[in-house]
């Protein structure tokens, strides 16, 4: 299947839970809404066109509107490869854990939530472990996190 | 290390004895100027460049320096690579643990001043003379095999002209 | 056995520690010898490199990427540059691809030779390390003749390469590829025979292929376990298409396999390099980028099979000088990941044997 002919399949397959977005650049993009992230992630890997089994990359974005939540899936043996993101407000941000689709998901997700201050549902292991043990400013990846000691490099003109 | 601080003290009531804590001395510096073990304490890119003067080409045993596994083999610790907020009490702990005379040697723009791109790094120590004294900076990212060498003959260089009265804990 | 009642106990292993490549911390659950349980614990090399790259501009992330994997740096380079090539559509002049080709492989032969030398050290031999950092400093000889350094490259950038090779680099890189050739047959005949490595190395840390899939597993670990993937044939980027050789899969998933796997690796880099030097083309070595490179918006997520394995890069870019965000995936991240699994039954020192053969570098899994 080439890049297009995967949209396409996506886009007559799947047309109710994502929606193509034209901001990829080479890979498909599609968006995904939050509450059907599961299923979403469930049908991708199981169907037998796609078997989108390798999660390759999984991360969070601060927009400063909202956080997009990007991820990259791609495939052993049909060697396909799309993006998908799932945007949400700023507010309680919160999503569900896809470790039993992708159990490599885990420590992406942790580092999310420690990064981020995104919560995950159902992760079971929401431990720091990027940060010192003793760390107290926050959530360091947010555009607007600052402190004290904290260093900003000079605008260029 | 407590005897051997006093033997000035002791040595110089006795006569003829500042001959002997003259060759003492010379013969205490240059067993130490001469075999320099480091504590093989790599963290990032500074390690591999350590490695490679450990290895082949370079060959770092020549000048007696040879690595040791544990702090307390060792009397040098060469800090290669980059010092987080999170290591910075482990490379202090490292240090403690090692036994007198010691001495650091920062090895890298990180360990000396914060790295060439990290002064904006929420997560980086900028300078490990916050952390340890130290005796010899090597700046570079990473240096040459050629100018750790050079930083290493710097520190047997500065032993060697150390009096056995001017020991002192650190 | 079972009347003799034994006692769990915890063992702290780094983040100081010979054997863990950098500053990993693993929290060991013992039983006597046996390990049942393992708990990484990494950010002892967290330097927030995301976080850096968001306040640059494009072609200033380059430098600063070199030290997300600096055992491999060209590939860094190379996968954010591909990266805002794919954003911007840039066109790559046809000797450029053939430098990177040939700076991308001897890279990865260099990063073999380190794992090489230092998973014989941690098994216990010393001589191989020493055997392997000789023939790496032909490697370090070339990459020094190109751009001046030894580690830390910058050498591949948006567009194409920094500067052109000098007139005495094409013979010198023959000769070093022919001598490595040889030398990791000497390699072989030194360890391969010898019972002690076989003991410690044949059967140990098997890896089942639907555990490596699951878990994110790519590159050599990926292939020794039997799963034939491999980027640079099955998602071509740059031009390895062109080049004829061959991926080598293992089908036991064994510390001698992965061992294995990658000195072969080795000998099919040397057959890529010295097809690309025959088939070098004279010309350009730089597509036209402005210094104020602006990317249109956009995000582009582009992935390289490097010598740890997948290598990606995520760019989203506004339309703007600097990125707003840039994310960077490395391979020792779910190899690290999928350690825990590990812990049935196995001895400790198996344990460090497996450590090793998994290749892990910390900055990759901290950035
Ligand atoms: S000084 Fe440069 S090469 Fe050395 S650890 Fe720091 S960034 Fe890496």
């Amino acid at each position: 299947m080439t890049r297009d002919q995967l949209k396409d399949y996506i886009g007559s397959k799947y047309a109710s839970l994502m929606t193509p977005l034209d901001t990829g650049r080479f890979d498909p993009m599609f968006e995904v809404k939050a509450d059907r992230l599961f299923e979403v992630s469930r049908a991708l890997r199981d169907d037998e066109n796609l078997k989108l089994d390798f999660l390759c990359n999984m991360h969070a974005t601060d927009t400063r509107e909202n956080f997009e939540i990007v991820y990259s899936i791609a495939s052993i043996t049909t060697k396909l490869r799309l993006d998908f993101k799932i945007v949400m407000p700023y507010q309680n941000a919160e999503i569900d854990s896809v470790q039993e689709v992708w159990p490599a998901a885990n420590w992406y997700e942790r580092e999310m939530w420690e990064l981020f201050g995104i919560n995950v549902k159902n992760h079971g292991n929401l431990k720091r472990f990027l940060l010192p043990d003793d760390w107290n400013q926050g959530h360091p990846m947010r555009k607007d996190w600052d402190a004290p000691d904290f260093v900003r490099m000079p605008e260029i003109q | 290390m407590g005897l051997i601080k006093k033997l000035p003290y002791y040595s110089e009531k006795i006569p003829g004895g500042a001959i002997v804590l003259t060759s003492l001395e010379a013969t205490l510096q240059f067993a130490q100027a001469k075999s320099l073990w480091y504590l093989l304490f790599g963290t990032a890119c500074c390690a591999i460049e350590l490695m490679c003067t450990g290895a082949s080409r370079y060959d770092f045993d020549r000048l007696g320096m040879i690595f040791r596994a544990s702090p307390r083999q060792s009397d040098l610790i060469l800090a290669a690579g980059t010092i987080t907020k999170k290591m910075a009490p482990r490379l202090r702990r490292l240090y403690d643990q090692m036994a007198e005379p010691r001495y650091v040697i920062a090895m890298g723009g990180c360990t000396v001043k914060g790295g060439p791109f990290y002064y904006d790094s929420y997560a980086v120590e900028k300078g490990i003379d916050h952390i340890v004294p130290v005796d010899i900076y090597i700046p570079g990212c990473p240096p040459r095999p050629e100018s750790l060498m050079e930083g290493c003959l710097h520190l047997s260089e500065k032993i060697r002209r150390q009096k056995l009265s001017d020991w002192q804990e650190k | 056995m079972s009347a003799v009642r034994t006692e769990e106990f915890m063992v702290n292993m780094g983040p100081h520690h010979p054997s863990t490549h950098g500053v990993c911390r693993l929290l060991l659950t013992m039983d006597g010898e046996k390990v049942i349980k393992i708990e990484p614990y990494i950010g002892y090399l967290h330097r927030s490199i995301e976080k850096i790259c968001e306040n640059r501009t494009y072609h200033q992330c380059i430098p600063i990427l070199d030290r997300f994997e600096y055992v491999t740096a060209m590939s860094c380079n190379y996968v954010f540059s591909l990266a805002a090539e794919k954003l911007a559509q840039i066109e790559v002049p046809e000797r450029a691809e053939y430098l990177r080709v040939i700076m991308l492989e001897l890279n990865r032969i260099a990063s073999h030779l380190i794992f090489f030398g230092t998973t014989a050290m941690d098994l216990g031999a010393l001589t191989p390390f020493l055997y392997a950092l000789r023939e790496r400093e032909y490697i370090m000889d070339l990459f020094e003749m190109t751009c001046g350094q030894r580690l830390t490259y910058n050498y591949i950038r948006i567009g194409g390469v920094s500067r052109d090779i000098p007139a005495e680099f094409v013979p010198k890189c023959r000769e070093a590829i022919k001598i490595i050739d040889q030398k990791v047959d000497e390699y072989m005949a030194l360890l391969n025979g010898n019972p002690i490595w076989q003991k410690r190395t044949i059967g140990v840390g098997y890896l089942s292929p639907e555990l490596a899939v699951a878990y994110g597993v790519s590159g050599p670990i990926l292939r020794a376990s039997g799963v034939d993937f491999d980027i640079r044939r099955d998602d071509p980027y740059s031009i390895y298409d062109r080049f004829d050789f061959e991926i080598p899969v293992r089908p036991n998933g064994d510390v001698f396999d992965r061992y294995m796997l990658r000195l072969d690796e080795i000998k099919q880099s040397v057959r890529i390099i010295s097809q690309a030097l025959d088939g070098l083309p004279e010309g350009e070595i730089k597509a036209k980028v402005p210094l104020k490179f602006k990317p249109p918006a956009g995000e582009v997520y582009s992935r390289i099979e490097n010598s740890r394995g997948e290598m990606g890069v995520y760019i989203l870019s506004d339309g703007t000088e600097k990125p707003v965000r840039v994310k960077t995936r490395g391979g020792s991240y779910n190899h690290l990941q999928v350690l825990p699994e590990f812990a049935t039954d196995i001895l400790i020192a198996d344990l460090v044997a497996i450590f090793a053969s998994f290749d892990i570098i910390m900055p990759e899994v901290d950035r």
